[in-house]
């Protein structure tokens, strides 16, 4: 099979298999936080627009874009390669006719689409619940769009990464943790170019710089205090780029290494 | 007859510990047992043939084809690991059917062949139940079925009947028979002889990473036979009991245990001790408590042949 049908294959094989495991389950539910949150907010800014606005700006940041999308990015990407050795199936795929590569790449993109439906229907929810007075609205929908895009391009880019220091590293997901929680937080406070070397720099620069005082808008402004933002045009590159040289780098690996069970 | 599979110096260390070391051989079809005790490097010969791992030293083929990122080959090859693993949240049907697609198979086709290898190992009952509440016994069929399903003219198979009850082993062994019989090739692996003897007669000793001997069953046979046995008698009258056989060609050495009840026998001709041993027992009133041989096993025939 050449390597296009194959990874089709192992697409459809990961996503089926991917929707009915216990960690998809448990980070949708982790999805309805933000959910909840919106509803508390509605109830409790019953009428406030603009507060309510605020405080989806703050999800959206605070949960979406610096923990949930980078956790989800983290446990799928890293699992890409790391739970076929961890639990010794990796044998009843490379003993198929279909090329490694197609493996890595079926399987990323199995596992990005199912982290994009997880993540639509919680941004989906909390977004509306908040915004629900403004339905009428054809610009809600849009910016809604322009809000998931951002993720989603977030969610590519992470997971190659975590799927190249999967392929690389046996205990990936501590080095992963590090670099998601730690460095991604740390450099983007940086000023001058050094926040560049973050992903988040360039997701950051694809949403609108809202700082603001109102409500819960003092964490925004902090963590967007510093922020020198790349052009959008150039931030979407970029994000594309970083995702397609991490899952280049992550299939040469992949293909050389030799990964050997613990017994 | 020409190889399907090919060894040549095959070398694999995983660090400083030796998995395989200068092992050269050729299968040819028909079925071949790969037989030695866990640990001997029977999986890691498996997992070098089956592109699984790269040798360190030495070559691999199958057909003339390497078979490290050669995935076509894979096309004719089915393979059974040995150990118990799956993709738990799958139902057998759905874990055969998904492996099936990557050999490029359309729906119905999948379908049916998944039904079919099912069928063939008495799963088609059980086949849209989850793997994780299949027992020992049908998960190793449902592995053995995900082997065959594409229907290859290779089959490596690493310890398949391991785990099985007696009906399900003979359904297997049959199974694996008829691929034979069929001028397909498999290559079997087990640390239980009589399991190999079931299967075939061409056999291929490993131990330590190194290929101890290669040849039927009645050579491998001669070799146990070879090998002096230890039979341990325990009774009411150990003395007596060896009183009977002192000067008897049969016995090598004697030696009583520290329980004072026990008498070891050394013995070249287990069976025509075991015929005197009755009579002995018979004639002298002696009250025989307990029989046993605590080398008669494949752990000590290896030892034997590596000079231990």
């Amino acid at each position: 099979m050449n390597l296009k049908t194959s990874t089709r294959q192992v697409f459809a094989f990961f996503s089926f298999l991917g929707r009915k495991t216990g960690k998809t389950r448990v980070f949708a539910i982790i999805g309805l936080i933000p959910v909840a949150l919106a509803v508390v907010g509605r109830i409790v800014l019953h009428g406030r627009s603009g507060d309510m606005a605020a405080v989806f700006t703050e999800i959206l940041m605070v949960f979406f874009l610096q923990f949930y999308i980078v956790i989800l990015s983290l446990f799928y990407g890293t699992s890409v390669t790391a739970e076929e050795v961890e639990g010794r199936t990796l044998s009843y795929l490379v003993t198929r006719p279909i090329p490694k590569t197609a493996v890595i790449v079926g399987k990323y993109a199995a596992y990005s689409l199912i982290m994009s439906v997880i993540v639509s229907v919680s941004l989906g929810l909390s977004f509306f619940v908040l915004n629900s007075s403004r339905l009428d609205r054809p610009a809600i929908y849009t910016t809604f769009l322009g809000y998931l895009g951002v993720l989603i391009l977030g969610i590519l880019a992470y997971t190659a990464f975590f799927t190249f220091l999967g392929a690389l590293l046996k205990k990936a997901i501590i080095l992963g943790l590090i670099f998601g929680f730690g460095w991604e937080n740390v450099i983007q406070y940086f000023p001058g170019s050094t926040q560049r070397f973050s992903l988040v720099h360039y997701l950051k620069s694809l949403l609108p710089y809202r700082p603001t005082t109102v409500g819960g808008g003092r964490g925004v402004a902090l963590l967007l205090f510093r922020l020198e933002p790349t052009p959008p045009a150039l931030a979407v590159t970029m994000l594309f780029l970083i995702a397609a040289v991490f899952l280049v780098l992550a299939c040469l690996r992949f293909r050389t290494k030799e990964y050997l069970y613990e017994d | 007859m020409t190889a399907v599979i090919v060894a040549s110096n095959l070398s694999k260390y995983y660090g400083n510990v030796l998995g395989l070391n200068d092992v050269s051989l050729e299968i040819e079809s028909g079925v071949t047992g790969l037989l030695g005790p866990n640990g001997a490097g029977k999986s890691t010969f498996m997992k070098l043939i089956t592109g699984q791992m790269k040798p360190n030293i030495g070559r691999v083929t199958v057909r003339g084809g390497k078979v490290w990122n050669n995935p076509d080959l894979f096309r004719s090859i089915g393979f059974c690991p040995e150990q118990d693993v799956f993709y738990e949240d799958m139902t057998g049907f759905e874990f055969v059917a998904g492996l099936l697609r990557f050999y490029g198979y359309g729906p119905a086709e999948v379908r049916e062949r998944a039904s079919r290898a099912l069928d063939t190992v008495d799963l088609s009952k059980d086949k849209d139940r989850l793997i994780r509440g299949y027992s020992r016994g049908m998960r190793q069929r449902v592995k053995f079925a995900q082997a065959i399903a594409h229907d290859p003219d290779i089959l490596i198979l690493d310890e398949p009947l391991s785990g099985l009850d007696p009906l399900g082993k003979r359904k297997l062994i049959k199974l694996i028979k008829d691929f034979r019989n069929e001028g397909r090739t498999v290559l079997v692996s087990s640390h239980v002889l009589p399991e190999i003897e079931a299967l075939t007669s061409r056999v291929v000793l490993v131990h330590q990473g190194k290929i101890l001997a290669q040849g039927d069953v009645p050579y491998i046979r001669e070799l146990i036979e070879a090998h002096p046995h230890m039979i341990s008698v325990r009774s009411s009258g150990p003395r007596a009991l060896a009183a009977r056989f002192v000067g008897d060609p049969a016995i090598q050495k004697m030696t009583f245990a520290p329980d004072g009840r026990t008498l070891v026998v050394e013995t070249h001709k287990r069976d025509d001790f075991y015929g005197r041993l009755t009579g002995a027992v018979l004639e002298g009133g002696i009250e025989v408590e307990e029989i046993s041989s605590p080398d008669d096993n494949l752990q000590a025939v290896f030892e034997y042949l590596v000079g231990k």
